[in-house]
């Protein structure tokens, strides 16, 4: 058992845990926003902190600072 | 050959400065050589504001000034050293944000004419952001199209350089506390333009002779430029040109290629290299390259903000900074140096005649005797990109092999970093955040953030402060984000790419930026994109858990090898936004003790931010890191907080309570 550890410990130390090489061009997720409707929903939840009233940051705290 | 690596930490551009001498070519590092900075213009104690001067009012050196001699210290019109030294620095803040704004006015017209859809190359290219712009302006978006909304978009933001009445929109974006304190020091901006020659109206002889009044316009003006006219410029060329998302890309002079017509752009405003990346790619065009015998086509890359707009969109690649664009031309292989607006250097022509390089100015505001003046419509620029290329693919032929000397030298980077894209590699498409990143500052494994940006400056050994302060930082886990200038000499030593992390970074960030997959330090665009850093501090503040205002973070900022008028005005709207800004090389108000005092410990009584000044990098880096321990322990937060697992016997010992 102490072996299979050592082993699975010795495999994932400076192993690589991402895909190598270099990507074609930009990773552009603004393209996954493909209508109006989505480009709103992302107002409230991605751009919550300036557009969302439900939000509950350092400025709209339940409880007043 | 020894002197001469000392005015560089960069290779390639010790490399290409030997090769100037050897060619007979004076660059801006000869330049600085031969002639020192006067040195009473550099204090600030100099006034040639009216023809009784220019009178020169330098402390006395090496001794303590007496009561009697500072009161004497004063103009032939009695302006005493205080009001001067100010007057010099408030019109430096005038410049400063007028460049950024008149930037911001080209790509507003820009705007507009794309939204007509009348002959302009441009359309919508970021809808979402067109809608969040537009509710920000309070524009009605349901039921109408892209260009209706980009329209009456374009018509309200340029209202925001001369509207009579109302203070900026853009302000109201900022933190609701330091909306507050704007308002309590009367520094909320109202139209752009109006700030800017108030500046100057204020600072004509015997007007405002109170120092302290007149750093108040100076907020305000400097305010004008971050939450108005760079804020602008960004926004705007986002939604026409796309906001940046993350890309590769390679720095400094070896991109340039043997094989194909080198094309530099160089200067600031987006519009024309938009174009020059259509034209570039432009089957005819390619194929006259080819003819005419370069195999590798047409190569486009950047120096300065113009490269850091095409970088941050395109993954071109950067040539390099402000100091590199004469030694870009000194390595013989460039076809053509197009140039625009902001850090150009006249004595380009001059060294271009020692080679083949054609020198093109493109904008209807800026001309230079000795270059080639092709005027670009800024709302179409692809003719005049067109015409460009043609040029530069037709004096590739005349590229005497015997002058090419490309350095080899180039470095990856990964670039794009907006702060919409922070928040959405933070928390992804469905909940983007900046939750992860103030968790992990609360927890003590991010110290704090810090925005390096700014020039290089040839009094200074290039790129050297930078480098050194920001590995300083990120050693000491702050996550630097970066702009400008600043930003290339960074990405030249590595530190802009994700393996950085564990090369560069102490133990915290780097865990933090390996499970993110980010650098530690974050390409954020060119220097009107400041404003993405204002945003980036801005959510953090709403986020929540660091306090309500952005005087409240642990982040601190550098310009350490500052020398345009324009970081003065950077300077100056992150002090007004409340915060810590340290300057690096020299310091305008030296001449004034008293007023030297004020920005850099009084003003923060009024605005929470304050300046600081420290030419070594070193010192600067401990400057800002006690500035974030402080601010860690004002929010509670100086001892980090390990999440403790409970045993049941805890657990027990809790019911017991």
């Amino acid at each position: 058992m102490a072996e299979k550890t050592a082993q699975k410990a010795q495999r994932t130390v400076g192993e690589e845990t991402y895909e190598p090489g270099v990507p074609d061009g930009p990773q552009n997720w603004r393209h996954k926003l493909r209508d109006r409707d989505e480009m709103l929903r992302y107002l409230e939840t991605g751009e919550r902190y300036w557009f969302s009233d439900e939000w509950y940051g350092s400025e709209k705290r339940r409880t007043p600072a | 050959m020894a002197e001469m690596e000392e005015r560089s930490v960069d290779g390639a551009t010790n490399e290409m400065i030997e090769k100037a001498t050897q060619d007979g070519v004076l660059t801006v590092f000869d330049r600085a050589e031969n002639m020192r900075p006067c040195p009473i213009g550099a204090e600030g104690s100099c006034c040639k504001l009216c023809s009784m001067g220019p009178c020169r009012l330098p402390a006395p050196r090496r001794r303590e000034e007496t009561p009697e001699e500072k009161d004497n210290r004063r103009g032939v019109c009695g302006a005493t050293i205080e009001t001067i030294a100010a007057r010099n620095f408030v019109r430096m803040v005038a410049a400063g944000t007028s460049a950024h704004s008149d930037h911001a006015r080209t790509v507003v017209e820009a705007f507009i004419q794309a939204a007509k859809g009348e002959g302009s190359d441009f359309g919508i290219l970021d809808e979402q952001k067109l809608l969040q712009v537009a509710l920000d302006f309070g524009i009605e978006i349901a039921g109408r199209t892209s260009r209706e909304i980009a329209l009456e978009l374009g018509e309200e933001a340029l209202k925001e350089f001369g509207k009579p009445d109302g203070t900026l929109k853009f302000l109201e974006r900022a933190p609701l506390r330091r909306q507050q304190v704007w308002e309590e020091q009367n520094s909320k901006p109202r139209a752009i333009d109006r700030e800017v020659v108030e500046c100057l109206h204020r600072t004509v002889m015997g007007v405002d002779l109170d120092y302290k009044h007149l750093f108040q316009q100076a907020s305000r003006t400097a305010l004008a430029d971050g939450w108005g006219g760079s804020m602008l410029a960004t926004e705007l060329q986002d939604i026409m040109l796309g906001t940046p998302v993350p890309t590769t890309g390679k720095v400094n002079l070896g991109v340039l290629r043997h094989d194909a017509v080198n094309i530099v752009v160089h200067g600031h405003e987006p519009l024309l290299p938009e174009m020059l990346v259509v034209a570039s790619q432009d089957k005819e065009l390619r194929a006259a390259a080819a003819a005419n015998g370069a195999t590798g086509g047409i190569n486009l890359s950047g120096i300065c903000c113009s490269a850091n707009e095409v970088l941050m969109r395109h993954g071109v690649p950067l040539a390099g900074n402000m100091l590199q664009q004469e030694l870009a031309v000194v390595s013989g292989a460039v076809e053509a140096m197009v140039v625009d607006v902001q850090c150009i250097m006249q004595s380009l022509p001059k060294v271009a005649d020692c080679y083949h390089t054609e020198v093109m100015t493109v904008s209807h505001k800026a001309k230079l005797p000795g270059a080639i003046h092709i005027e670009m419509d800024d709302a179409a620029p692809l003719a005049a990109a067109k015409e460009i290329v043609r040029r530069a693919i037709d004096n590739y032929p005349n590229r005497a092999q015997s002058k090419v000397n490309i350095p080899d030298h180039s470095v990856d980077l990964v670039a794009g970093f907006s702060h919409e894209t922070i928040g959405y590699l933070l928390g992804g498409l469905f909940r983007a955040s900046y939750k992860p990143l103030n968790e992990n500052i609360i927890n003590g494994r991010i110290r704090g953030v810090a925005g390096v940006v700014g020039c290089t400056n040839a009094r200074v050994k290039h790129e050297d402060i930078h480098t050194q302060l920001v590995r300083e930082l990120v050693k000491n886990d702050v996550l630097v984000i970066q702009t400008g200038c600043a930003a290339m000499a960074c990405a030249k030593i590595g530190l802009m790419t994700p393996e950085a992390a564990h090369l560069h970074a102490g133990p915290g960030l780097a865990e933090v930026c390996e499970t993110v997959g980010i650098p530690p330090v974050l390409h954020m665009g060119s220097c009107v994109d400041n404003s993405r850093i204002l945003m980036a501090a801005t959510a953090m503040v709403k986020e929540g858990g660091l306090g309500d205002d952005l005087s409240d973070l642990p982040v601190a900022g550098a310009a350490p090898e500052w020398m345009a008028e324009k970081a003065i005005a950077i300077g100056q709207y992150f002090v007004a936004s409340g915060v810590y800004t340290v300057f690096g090389v020299t310091w305008p108000t030296v001449g004034s003790p008293e007023v030297t005092d004020w920005l850099m410990d009084e003003i923060s009584e009024s605005y929470g931010g304050k300046w600081a000044f420290e030419p070594d990098p070193i010192k600067m880096a401990k400057l800002m890191i006690d500035h974030i321990d402080e601010k860690r322990k004002a929010l509670g937060l100086d001892e980090a907080r390990e999440r403790v697992l409970f045993d049941m016997e805890m657990r027990r010992d809790l019911d017991a309570v």
